[in-house]
């Protein structure tokens, strides 16, 4: 399941990242690493961006990003 | 007196530039880093007998070498030996800070920790044991509310006390597969005569970082191999890239000090800044809330801009009635004058309208409302080509194109900055604005006035599209921290407007200047009738206007609003109607909206990116805006 799935509010754990190793980078500079806790506060439909909560964070996920981060929900 | 040279290294956001405003106050100075379009902010300070030296590195949020600001950071606490860095954190935030502070301790240079943000952290209900933290990391820290000045000597202080006492690495263990590995390596490059700390080598070997592997190809061949055999030992193990499984043990550090430092009570309540972004964030009424601000934005400028330029308008006036009763008509006086209007013309667009675009804006920034409309608006920017962050470049340009280009540092990557930067040329700025309502919206109707606008709009979706088309290179997502709002500060609003106000002067006044005295010799030397006859074949067989079209479109390069007024002065009559056509009014608006960016965008853009491609953008947008107008005064012909 993806990130995109999710809906407002939900919690889950990332499972993986599958983008390139800049992507995976990026997402790990904020703490956004496999097995990281999250939250899903908002999202910007149908193309749009979402935020989520994140180690005491928030964090905005472009939704080409969002689309390549693999989860899981509790 | 002793010196002491400090960089200031922080993520963004976390009021890392309000504590360098605050300490150089007016003693900086803002330039680039050689090549590059990152910003370079240095400043001055006196204190306890100390000269300190302060650089306020780009904000980042790692030291890998992925990005130009990161490896400018690195290199410059490597190679150029700071005496110290403060580490600016948001107490608010400190999981995610911690993990760029392991990443500074690992370079081994004494570092101050600031524990910015303290009193919001307080409100949020976090409680952070500073003592503890100071033990577990090894350093100094300061509490500091940057705002409101609060623990910024105590900061200093540190960093003089670190001055004589030698402090100790105490280097973090990561997990036991990694530190064997890690190990390893040191083993190997101990002894060799390296620049670099040699436990930060190992572990950027193990996080596969290419920079490292470059400069040790030439010292030590033989390591890479021996990396690249332990990095897939590592991955054998974890099932992740080795350098993913770097930044998940960093990840796992930071948590386990959280943990030990850290105590969070979450109030039960919504705070003001949840129950504010219900509100702003939310995907509908976010929407008409943004249009209310940005409208209400424009509104106050513009009001504001034309009552000061009109009132600067008398003086100008004045000056120049002054001028032609006491000066003698020579030559040189009449060079010099065009010089001294030059200057008045950027004045009387620098002080209305970009003095009061900027305070607003730093205002919303400083607020937070930014960073809530590049939320809004990504996926609208996704269809131009760039992201959500873009969009604070592209709407400064609908009031000055000169800032608007110099606000596209705030991108990424090179390619991200220039195609914004390109992009924001093609904004209709103030001046275009003035002369679309004052020629089409004035004699043909708000809804042609209102046509042109869309279109120039559309322009910039098309152009987008096609910049990201041609330019290679990948698109970067919108990876951004959603900072909370906050009250914002007048200090670092008036500072940051005086700055960016006196680099757009630095920029165009030089071009402006020296055009202005040009324009003036070829209308002295009484070149300008045969220039605009030259322009002949383009201005009335292509475009069907009238031949003195030529001088005006000249005369607008310095600056756009000239083009009225120049119209008004060479026919004598301020009905337009009697000198164009509404077809030509038309045509003349379109070229105007697009024909070049003015002398002063210009500067900006060779600034930033080079001459070469301040000069193709220029010949791109003068063929486009002259296909284009020619294109539509032969349709518009078969309606009007």
């Amino acid at each position: 399941m993806f990130i995109t799935e999710m809906k407002e509010g939900q919690g889950g754990t990332i499972v993986s990242v599958l983008g390139g190793r800049m992507a995976v980078k990026r997402l790990a500079d904020l703490g956004l690493t496999p097995g990281t806790q999250f939250k899903v506060l908002r999202k910007i439909r149908p193309y749009g961006p979402i935020e989520i909560e994140a180690r005491g964070s928030n964090i905005v996920l472009g939704r080409g990003i969002a689309l390549k981060i693999q989860i899981e929900t509790k | 007196m002793k010196k002491l040279d400090i960089v200031l290294a922080g993520q963004a956001n976390v009021g890392k530039s309000v504590i360098f405003n605050h300490l150089t106050g007016l003693h900086q100075h803002i330039g680039n880093w050689p090549g590059k379009t990152i910003e370079k902010a240095e400043g001055n300070l006196f204190y306890k007998g100390y000269s300190f030296h302060i650089l306020d590195l780009p904000g980042i949020y790692s030291l890998t070498s992925y990005s130009a600001e990161e490896l400018i950071s690195r290199e410059y606490i490597i190679l150029q030996e700071p005496d110290l860095i403060i580490n600016v954190t948001d107490a608010t935030n400190l999981e995610r800070n911690l993990l760029f502070t392991l990443q500074l301790l690992e370079l081994e240079k004494p570092l101050v920790l600031a524990l910015n943000m303290m009193d919001l952290a307080k409100k949020k209900g976090i409680e952070i044991d500073v003592k503890e933290l100071g033990k577990i990391l090894g350093v100094p820290i300061a509490e500091t509310v940057a705002s409101r000045r609060y623990g910024l000597t105590e900061v200093l202080d540190h960093a003089i006390e670190l001055q004589t006492k030698k402090p100790v690495f105490k280097g973090f263990k990561y997990g036991k597969e990694v530190e064997s590995r890690i190990e390893k390596l040191t083993g190997i490059l101990q002894g060799s005569d390296l620049t670099y700390p040699v436990r930060w080598l190992s572990i950027k070997l193990l996080e596969k970082d290419e920079k490292v592997e470059k400069i040790l190809q030439e010292i030590h061949p033989e390591i890479i191999e021996t990396a690249e055999k332990l990095c897939a030992e590592l991955e054998e193990i974890h099932g992740h890239d080795s350098s993913i499984l770097m930044a998940d043990e960093r990840c796992h550090l930071v948590s386990h000090i959280i943990k030990n430092a850290v105590k969070i009570i979450k109030p039960q309540k919504k705070s003001f800044n949840e129950k504010l972004d219900d509100i702003t964030s939310d995907k509908v009424f976010g929407y008409p809330v943004m249009l209310i601000i940005l409208v209400m934005m424009f509104l106050a400028i513009f009001t504001f801009g034309n009552w000061l330029s009109s009132r600067m308008d008398l003086v100008t006036d004045k000056l120049q009635n002054w001028w032609e009763t006491s000066v003698d008509p020579s030559l040189f006086t009449s060079l010099a004058f065009a010089a001294l209007e030059s200057t008045l013309a950027l004045v009387q667009l620098a002080l209305p309208y970009i003095l009061p675009f900027y305070i607003l804006l730093y205002f919303l920034e400083d607020g937070g409302y930014l960073a809530r409309i590049s939320f809004l608006t990504d996926h609208v920017m996704h269809k131009v080509g760039v992201h959500g962050k873009a969009c604070i470049p592209l709407f400064l340009g609908f009031g000055c194109n000169v800032p608007a280009c110099l606000a596209a540092r705030i991108m990424e990557t090179e390619r991200e900055r220039f195609i914004t930067g390109f992009l924001t040329t093609l904004v209709p700025c103030s001046a275009v604005t003035v002369i679309i309502i004052g020629l089409t919206g004035k004699y043909l109707g708000i809804g042609w006035a209102f046509g042109l606008y869309v279109f120039a709009i559309l322009v910039v979706f098309l152009m987008g599209r096609l910049a990201t088309k041609i330019i290679p290179g990948e698109a970067t997502e919108l990876i951004m921290m959603m900072p909370d709002y906050k009250r914002p500060q007048l200090r670092t609003i008036f500072l940051q407007t005086w700055f960016r106000l006196k680099e757009f002067i630095w920029i165009a006044a030089p071009l402006v200047i020296i055009s202005g005295i040009i324009i003036e010799g070829i209308y002295a030397a009484g070149w300008l009738s045969s220039i605009a006859n030259g322009l002949y074949p383009l201005t009335v067989k292509w475009l069907g206007l009238p031949v003195m079209t030529g001088i005006v479109l000249i005369f607008g390069i310095l600056r756009k609003e000239l083009i009225l007024v120049m119209l008004v002065t060479l026919y004598g009559t301020n009905d337009f109607s009697q000198i164009l056509s509404p077809v030509q009014m038309i045509t003349l608006a379109l070229v105007c909206m697009f024909y070049i960016p003015c002398i002063a965008t210009i500067a900006a853009l060779w600034k930033e990116f080079g001459w070469k491609k301040a000069l193709g953008i220029s010949v791109i947008e003068i063929s486009f805006a002259v296909l284009i107008a020619g294109l539509a005064a032969r349709i518009l012909k078969a309606f009007l």
